[in-house]
């Protein structure tokens, strides 16, 4: 076949060409580490590997946001196990103030240190976290949750418990209200309590409260009478006898009833009562009161004893309620981790993909460039040595 | 005696005549679309001697062209489709660039809803907040720069093809001049004019690279040129031109159109430069705005109804976090009555990417897609009950007259018009508006199972609202009627929906109230971060990060067709050239031997007339001596 020759000038010339472009276009692969550099390269892989950069990132948010909510409950924690430190002092004054060989003057000592423990308690209650949101104040984040109004603890947050994502369709808590934690605290047991009014002449005691059979008890307020100092009548509130028995003072003499039992120890005296009601709710702050209050009791008698004994319940319930929510916060610490590295090993996962689809082999790359860069060698050698000679280099 | 000198310079002139034609060969050789000429020789009839003849000489017969008509054609036809192929892969990938760039939405969207998630995780932070605006802003502004691109390259396409279309102009009156010149040269008997026609086929090669033509030739030796459906853009010695109108009803896209007629031709024209940019025009760009727009319609819509369900900082309930451009609805310019159309998106998840056209025939109104497939309406185009197709709602006015149309756009000036509206950072809804809370007295066990909010638009919504129950089984709001409870099913009062399980007693109580100072509720920003990943289009499949795949993913596949496509045709077109020039082509190395081939017999012809001559002398001198 017949060759023109402006057209093999040409044609060496485009394969030249070409053999720039595709290097060139080596050349921004591997100076980019990327095999797709714009979707055309691509269309599919460049589509996978946005959705696989989003979920990347979708990941890496939730890992932020498990940061955040284990800062948060960190947080948390420590207030409440510092709350639980200086309860368990107060459970330990308490115990103190109620044996019998303290005066007047000792139990006001151990009500003092107590006021400072309550002090400190609202300091903990009011505590912030790390941007300057009160911990304990549910949602409402920016007011100071706990204030004293006419002597009591008010609470001024709401119920709210703030949620954070820690992975796909995986929601968990990262706080408690204060009502929850220091407020709706149970009285008594936490399925009824006992009051002694101050009207009892006898020196008789209400001790631990028990509850053998749940199913009988009725949430109804009953009243222990003692119409003689060794008999007593178990009275509903219409004034009904439920039950009756003997009491003999043996220190562990119990009043059964309805499926809960009353210990009583001391000597009553005829006409006093024990008043039985199903538990209500009374808050930590209002429960160091009381115990001050009672500490201060002159003389240290029954009613301080009655008084203490009460309060006494009232504390372990709220140590229960703290140790219950530091429990709780735990738990979900506890799934945070785990969602946390099951996040690590889906980022790693998605990476793992995502570098499949878009990133450059290397070595395929360069051996690729070696082998372009060889063709273009030898496209120009050849064009050197078929255009450097013509016909007429010979006609002299 | 034949005549030794005569048959000599009958030699010397064909040998001259050989020189100059190889000479002209060599000096054209890289002349774009010059064919080879070769000389004919004849030899000169014979002297006859009774018994035979004597040869007399050579006669140039004449001087030709090496050409095909056949492979020009093809040469012709490969050209057009190798320079459309060319033309579309080089806008496919000025657009692929503008994808692959620093502008990608999807990371603008995740470092937005990353933002959105910092905020959820500490409402109250004003620094988290603002930040959530800033992102917010970066994504409009990614949404409006790649719109802008979009433009950018629409504009850009536009030019290229009033430039092609003045190109094709000039090219085309030079052929209609050739055919006249070639013409008159023929007419004069002189021959054929090789290098005029040489010159109109590299004209026509060219036009047809601009865009395909079908070339006719006539029996006076003149081409004509038709496009399209038979538009004559050279006939004979005329040329029509072409040109460009604006479309009737968007100024800003140029149509190509018959200039002696105003017959748009824009649909006919397939090949070369001009079908390229038109096919990329209506095929790869207008879709690929379209559907960025639908992105955007989409994020503005999920996002703004979520918002809306909050309250923000200032115990407001949310308001719209972004805007984006509004369908745009067009005229025919040649709308003769007086009516108005207008269009909104009233159903996102039912939105297309299409364009639609609007035409009423006097008495019913119609819509078909931009590709021609006719839309079901309902509704009857008032504002009270609008036509209602494709998730758009469309409103007529009075006054339409037969055969008015409009163009409904609904998606193409969305992502340009995207903007976040929100400048202060306290007016991002971060909580729920309403809270409800159970009384502590409750004795039953009855269950708060979550408030939503069906409408953030009730003006009561914030009301304080007891439910208090008047047996296990009946429940009454605020003190009014009884009404029958069941557990689980939602009790919807002043737009919240209120779900209650368990078994409530009598004189339970629920009260639903403002969320007031809740600074730290984050219920709404973190539903709000659950929209990354919601299903919005495409009735509820598609999420705007997807939408904008499927854009990446369209741009993309048009850019590797583009390519793959440009190959092809570059080796078919090299194999064509390849073929024409096998024939027309100059080759120095065939010339240099022709040249040496026409030296020796222009030699040899001047050496028969020296030997002429020395004969003569031998004559003479035998004579006087």
């Amino acid at each position: 076949m017949r060759i023109s020759t402006s057209y093999m000038a040409q044609q060496s010339v485009n394969t030249m060409l070409e053999g720039q472009s595709n290097l060139a276009d080596l050349q921004n692969r591997i100076n980019s580490g990327k095999r797709i550099n714009s979707p055309s390269d691509d269309p599919v892989g460049a589509t996978r590997a946005l959705e696989l950069t989003h979920m990347t990132a979708d990941v890496a948010q939730y890992q932020r946001n498990i940061t955040a909510a284990n800062a948060r409950l960190g947080l948390e924690d420590s207030a409440l196990s510092a709350s639980t430190d200086a309860l368990t002092r107060v459970r330990t004054l308490l115990l103190e103030g109620m044996n019998g060989t303290q005066t007047d003057a000792t139990r006001a000592d151990i009500a003092a240190e107590l006021t400072q423990i309550r002090t400190q308690l609202m300091g903990l209650a009011n505590g912030k976290d790390g941007a300057g949101d009160f911990l304990f104040a549910g949602n409402q984040v920016g007011s100071q949750p706990f204030s004293v109004q006419s002597g009591n603890v008010v609470y001024t947050g709401d119920n709210g418990q703030r949620m954070i994502a820690a992975g796909p369709g995986m929601q968990v808590v990262t706080g408690d209200s204060g009502a929850s934690v220091f407020m709706n605290i149970p009285t008594g047991n936490g399925t009824f309590q006992v009051s002694v009014p101050s009207t009892n002449t006898g020196s008789a005691v209400a001790g631990t409260l028990t509850v053998t059979d749940k199913s009988q008890w009725d949430n109804a307020n009953y009243s222990i009478v003692f119409t003689a100092p060794d008999t007593y009548e178990v009275r509903d509130a219409g004034n009904n006898v439920v039950s009756n028995g003997t009491y003999t003072d043996t220190g562990s003499a119990v009043v059964a009833f309805k499926g809960v039992q009353v210990a009583i120890s001391g000597k009553p005296a005829a006409g006093d009562t024990f008043n039985v009601a199903p538990s209500g709710q009374q808050d930590i702050f209002s429960t160091l009161g009381n115990i001050i209050d009672a500490l201060k009791m002159p003389g240290g008698g029954a009613d301080m004893q009655n008084a203490l004994n009460q309060q006494f319940s009232n504390l372990d319930q709220a140590m229960d309620t703290i140790t219950q929510t530091r429990s709780a916060i735990g738990g979900r610490m506890n799934a945070l981790d785990q969602q946390a590295s099951l996040n690590s090993d889906l980022t790693l996962q998605y990476q793992t993909a995502l570098s499949d689809v878009q990133d450059l082999d290397y070595y395929d790359a360069i051996s690729q460039l070696n082998l372009q860069n060889s063709a273009l060698q030898a496209a120009q050698l050849t064009y050197t040595k078929v255009h450097s000679s013509s016909l007429f280099d010979y006609l002299r | 005696m034949a005549d030794l000198l005569s048959t000599g310079v009958s030699g010397l002139l064909a040998s001259q005549i050989g020189l100059a034609t190889v000479s002209h060969n060599v000096a054209n050789v890289n002349t774009d679309g010059y064919s080879r000429q070769v000389v004919q020789f004849s030899a000169r009839p014979g002297q006859s001697m009774g018994q035979y003849y004597i040869g007399t000489g050579v006669n140039t017969t004449a001087v030709q062209r090496a050409y095909s008509q056949y492979l020009n054609t093809a040469l012709w036809q490969a050209s057009g489709d190798q320079s459309r192929a060319a033309v579309y892969q080089s806008l496919t990938a000025q657009l692929n660039n503008q994808l692959s760039g620093t502008t990608n939405l999807q990371s603008s969207l995740d470092a937005f809803y990353g933002a959105l998630n910092d905020v959820s995780n500490s409402p109250a932070d004003s620094a988290a907040r603002s930040t959530l605006l800033a992102r917010a802003g970066a994504l409009a502004s990614t949404f409006q720069s790649l719109s802008t691109q979009f433009n950018q390259l629409s504009t850009q396409s536009q030019r290229q093809l009033s430039d092609t279309v003045n190109q094709i102009n000039s090219d085309s009156k030079s052929i209609a001049q050739l055919n006249e010149q070639i013409r008159s040269a023929y007419a004069s008997g002189k021959g054929e004019p090789s290098d005029l026609l040489d010159q109109r086929d590299a004209l026509i090669k060219k036009v047809s690279s601009q865009v395909g033509v079908s070339v006719v030739e006539q029996g006076d030796h003149t081409v004509s040129l038709f496009v399209g459906n038979g538009q004559a853009l050279v006939n004979g010695v005329h040329a029509s031109e072409l040109a460009t109108a604006q479309n009737a009803y968007d100024p800003t896209q140029l149509e190509v159109v018959a200039k002696d007629t105003g017959m748009v031709l824009t649909g006919q024209l397939g090949g070369g430069a001009l079908g390229a940019i038109l096919d990329f025009r209506a095929n790869v760009l207008q879709p690929a705005q379209n559907q960025l727009g639908r992105a955007a319609v989409a994020m503005a819509q999920a996002f703004n109804a979520q918002h809306a369900q909050g309250m923000d900082l200032n115990g407001d309930m949310g308001g719209d976090f972004f805007s984006v451009g509004s369908p745009v609805v067009q005229l025919n310019s040649g709308n003769t009555g007086t009516a108005t159309v207008s269009a909104s998106v009233s159903d996102v998840s039912q939105l297309t990417a299409k364009d639609y056209v609007m035409r009423y025939d006097g008495t019913n109104w119609s819509l078909q897609d931009t590709a021609g497939n006719n839309i079901a309406m309902k509704g009857t185009g008032t504002a009270a009950d609008p036509f209602t197709a494709d998730g758009l709602s469309i409103v007529v006015g009075a006054g339409a007259a037969q055969g008015d149309s409009f163009k409904i756009s609904p998606t193409s000036q969305a992502a340009g018009g995207f903007k976040s509206v929100i400048t202060d950072p306290n007016k991002i809804a971060a909580a729920a508006p309403v809270v409800a809370s159970k009384a502590s007295g409750n004795t039953g066990s009855g269950t708060l199972d979550g408030i939503s909010v069906s409408d953030p638009t009730n003006p009561n919504i914030k009301n304080t609202v007891n439910i208090v129950f008047t047996s296990a089984t009946t429940y009454s709001v605020d003190g009014g009627p009884d009404q029958t409870f069941t557990a689980g099913q939602p009790i919807t009062v002043n737009g919240w929906t209120l779900k209650l399980g368990g078994t409530p007693a009598a004189n339970d109580s629920f009260t639903v109230k403002a969320n007031a100072n809740a600074r730290g509720d984050n219920s709404n920003a973190l539903t709000l971060t659950n929209v990354a990943n919601l299903g919005v289009l495409d009735g509820g499949n598609t999420s705007v990060g997807r939408a904008y795949g499927q854009l990446t993913s369209q741009v993309g596949s048009a850019g590797s067709l583009a390519k793959d496509a440009l190959s092809t045709q570059n080796s078919i077109y090299n194999q064509a050239l390849a073929t024409q020039q096998s024939v027309s082509g100059v080759n120095i190395d065939e010339e240099a031997a022709s040249l040496v081939r026409y030296q020796q017999a222009y030699q040899a012809s001047a050496q028969v007339i020296q030997t002429a001559n020395q004969i003569f002398n031998a004559l003479l001198s035998a004579v006087q001596s």
